[in-house]
């Protein structure tokens, strides 16, 4: 119960800023238009694969749309700033753990974001692009899944992320490498497949092609559900690195006397 | 204005002495912003790379528009780094201080701090770099690009400071402007980025009309790259980002005759 | 002397949008633009005198702050005219401010990550006091405000005290007529304001600078000011001489006498509270808020009754154990004079 007030804290902190944040997805919904407007320019004298132009348009939009769930999560879900007020000694004396206590919180921002954000932004590109939903529900629910996996998943990052700051003061520098990390790695611009051998097999190494490209795959039908495993094994891995980290943190606090 | 200039320039000498007391974050920044920055590139450079060329553009006269964009942005956020972060300074009142000093609030806001970008200025020589020698040697421009390119890079700062300016102006009514910033500023930006032939026309008219930023990269490297019009594009520009720097100027004195200050 | 600082008719009003409540309240506060009106400083006139020292004071939100950010030249009065020696600081915002200095004691106008000296340095730049003056300047300032210590520490590290001494210091360089201090003692310890006064005074009297201070310390404007000017609710309601404010309201003190044993009132059992009494053989009076069975409350007015008096009277009651004196509470007295 105590997780889920957090969350609704955290979401219902967001409704009063609902006018601003529509100027900000007109602007979000531009970026995706832009990169949409590229393939269709390259589409106009090239093939583009499985996808096709109409495909790739697909892709851009439900990449963008998704960005919102697994790419702008909080800033290090605002650790860094628990450690510049001093609140983080506060927050590792509750009774709840630090890790479920920030991701209860970020998963409410999430959702405020998916019902502002990525809904508003994909309505529009269905509109704009002439989209239209999977035909089999079965494929909406796997890549609902694949989704919750990808915003966990980005919520472990950016706890890592986050726990850096207690040793360097320059951890937003981080945030932003993440993002960069996406962009190319995650198939945000470019499905996987078509980068350069050496940058796929890089890209397969981490976890960041489980954080677009594969939800997108499987909402676009190309995918089996079979893949989940991987989102799924991601999941604990990054869970058992983030409790390590925890322990990590608690002893650096420890050590500064709090 | 030689006072002026004399007192820029201590102030500039100051804030670098102050950001280069946290010597170890700056290295570490700039590395990370290099990473960041080769990562943007990868993107376009990979897509163009796969495919050849998009509606007539090729890799190398991409790579031109994406580092002209580049350097006179960091021209911009170099020396005017501030007014960007104007929403800053407004909720938190260290407005009324600057307020306070014998100068132009706006040169005192762009003397509080310079950036130092030398991640953002080695990718961006380097692609240009790269795609000017790419260009000449295969005999579509010689080395007059090179001064125009110049030109065009600093009148292009030029434009970028006056949008940057005329937003963060909005600040003095709205007080939150990150979101605006991110449409007119990162939003716009990005997409002068790529060549304005690939969007429709809509979206053409608003990024060289509404918000100019067109003018940066795209029109003078119709010339520049293409020859298509002529040298008197590259003047005009200049005219054009005169204009538009006096039209923001007015502005942003208007907006700050209906300051308000924080609460109380 | 001739008038410095002339306020006349001054209104500020602030306008804040209306947040829309329920559906869609987001998209509808984008669109449609309501305004909510206050009032922040409504008809204020006032004059200060060349070599004059007035304390400006007031509880918070009166408006104090918005007055002097419109002296300043930071904000733009609704309505009404300000005059620094003559010149209006909002058609001529620099000019004024070459011949101010503001210290708000909330936030420092130095480099953060400099050393205390660099800061002069740019700000002798600034205001373009020229190289001979400044160090003439800053030798003088230096040793009536003990810079030398840290002279070479960056601002960050200093101390409050230091760093409100330094920021007097850099208000001071250029040398200007007016001084305008928001709150130069705010969180500072009884030696570290004790400094600053000293300071101030000799300031105004040796150097006739003309100050205006505002305060939530009633020792810094008793000690200090020569005038003082109440403001509440956006409205001057007092504006004299320290004297006359103090004849106005009373500063009434609190005395908590405790007996050693049992005491006898000069009045029937059961008088009702608050009881009020005629000091014996000297003039005033004064009266007893509480009562208990070893404890008595007073409270005086001391410009009434003397303390000595009193005690002397209620002496007389029992034998006296303890005494506990309490000087009136600064929101007290701004309450009192509305």
């Amino acid at each position: 119960m105590l997780y889920f007030t957090l969350a609704s804290k955290a979401y219902a902190r967001n409704l009063h800023y609902r006018g601003a944040h529509m100027l900000h997805n007109v602007a979000s919904a531009l970026f995706g238009y832009l990169y949409a407007c590229i393939w269709i320019g390259i589409g106009q004298d090239h093939p583009l694969g499985e996808y096709g132009v109409h495909g790739m348009v697909g892709y851009i939009a439900f990449n963008q749309a998704s960005l919102w769930v697994s790419g702008f999560v909080s800033n290090g879900l605002g650790i860094p700033q628990a450690v510049r007020t001093g609140q983080i000694s506060l927050d590792l004396m509750r009774p709840v753990h630090l890790f479920v206590m920030c991701m209860c919180r970020e998963w409410g921002q999430i959702a405020y974001q998916f019902v502002y954000k990525s809904v508003p932004i994909y309505l529009l590109y269905m509109l704009a692009f002439k989209l239209s939903l999977p035909t089999r529900p079965d494929t909406l629910l796997f890549a609902a899944v694949a989704l919750a996996a990808a915003g966990y998943m980005s919520i472990c990052i950016n706890y890592m992320i986050g726990a850096t700051s207690l040793w360097t003061t320059e951890s937003s520098w981080l945030y932003w490498v993440n993002h960069a990390l996406i962009n190319l790695l995650a198939g945000f611009l470019i499905p996987v497949e078509w980068l350069p051998s050496w940058l796929q097999t890089v890209g397969w190494l981490s976890p960041y092609p489980y954080l677009l490209y594969v939800p997108t795959r499987i909402y676009m039908g190309y995918e089996q559900p079979g893949i989940l495993l991987g989102s799924v094994a991601w999941c604990m891995l990054l869970t058992l690195l983030c409790l390590l980290v925890t322990a990590a943190v608690r002893r650096k606090v420890e050590v500064q006397g709090g | 204005m030689k006072h002026w200039f004399d007192l820029y320039a201590v102030l500039i000498r100051s804030s670098i002495q102050s950001r280069m007391q946290y010597r170890m974050n700056f290295v570490l920044g700039t590395l990370l912003a290099s990473l960041i920055q080769i990562a943007e590139f990868l993107m376009i450079a990979i897509i163009l790379n796969k495919f050849g060329a998009v509606k007539g553009w090729s890799l190398h006269e991409v790579g031109y528009l994406f580092a002209v964009m580049t350097l006179s942005k960091t021209l911009y956020r170099t020396f005017a780094s501030d007014v960007h972060h104007l929403e800053r300074y407004l909720t938190t009142g260290e407005l009324d201080q600057l307020l306070t000093r014998p100068m132009p609030v706006l040169l005192a806001l762009m003397s509080q701090n310079v950036r130092l970008m030398p991640a953002e200025l080695l990718q961006g020589s380097a692609v240009l770099y790269w795609s000017l020698h790419g260009l000449m040697s295969a005999g579509q421009i010689t080395w007059t690009a090179v001064p125009y390119t110049l030109l065009a890079i600093i009148t292009g700062a030029v434009i970028l400071f006056a949008i940057g300016l005329a937003t963060a102006a909005v600040g003095f009514w709205m007080t939150r402007i990150n979101e605006l910033q991110t449409l007119t500023e990162d939003a716009s930006q990005t997409a002068a980025r790529y060549p304005l032939v690939l969007y429709p026309s809509w979206l053409r008219s608003f990024l060289l009309v509404a918000i100019p930023v067109g003018f940066v990269n795209y029109v003078p490297s119709l010339f520049i790259l293409r020859g298509e019009y002529g040298p008197w594009l590259i003047l005009a520009v200049a005219l054009l980002a005169a204009c538009v720097l006096g039209l923001a100027l007015t502005f942003w004195k208007f907006g700050l005759s209906r300051y308000q200050s924080t609460g109380s | 002397m001739g008038a410095m600082i002339e306020v006349c008719g001054l209104h500020k009003q602030f306008r804040t949008p209306v947040v829309k409540e329920g559906r869609f309240a987001g998209i509808r506060t984008l669109f449609t633009r309501e305004y909510r009106l206050k009032e922040a400083v409504k008809d204020i006139s006032f004059t200060i005198q060349k070599g004059d020292f007035v304390g400006y004071i007031g509880p918070n939100g009166a408006g104090k702050s918005t007055t002097i950010k419109m002296l300043t030249g930071i904000l733009h009065p609704s309505a009404g005219e300000v005059k620094i020696n003559g010149v209006d600081p909002h058609k001529h915002r620099r000019r004024v401010a070459q011949k101010l200095g503001v210290v708000f004691g909330q936030r420092s106008q130095l480099w953060w990550d400099l050393p205390v000296k660099d800061s002069y340095d740019i700000l002798a730049h600034m205001y373009r006091v020229a190289p001979a003056e400044k160090e003439r300047r800053l030798a003088e300032l230096g040793e009536l405000l003990d810079l030398k210590e840290f002279w070479e520490t960056p601002v960050r590290k200093l101390s409050l005290g230091q760093r409100m001494r330094a920021d007097i210091a850099a208000s001071l360089l250029h040398d200007p007529d007016v001084l305008f201090l928001d709150e130069p003692t705010i969180g500072l310890d009884v030696t570290a304001k004790r400094s600053i006064r000293e300071f101030l005074k000799t300031l105004n009297g040796e150097f006739g600078k003309t100050i205006l201070l505002t305060t939530h310390d009633m020792d810094d404007i008793e000690q200090l000011c020569r005038r003082v000017m109440v403001i509440n609710h956006g409205e001057l309601s007092y504006e004299g001489t320290i004297e006359h404010l103090r004849d106005k309201i009373g500063l009434p003190t609190v005395i908590r006498i405790v007996f050693r044993g049992s005491y006898r009132l000069p009045a029937q059992e059961g008088a009702r509270m608050p009881l009020q009494l005629r000091l014996d053989g000297a003039e005033g009076e004064f009266r007893i808020i509480e009562a208990s069975s070893s404890e008595v409350l007073i409270e005086a007015n001391r410009q009434q009754a003397k303390a000595m008096d009193i005690l002397r009277m209620v002496g007389g009651w029992g034998e006296i154990a303890d005494i506990h004196m309490e000087e009136p509470d600064f929101e007290d007295i701004i309450h009192r004079v509305y």
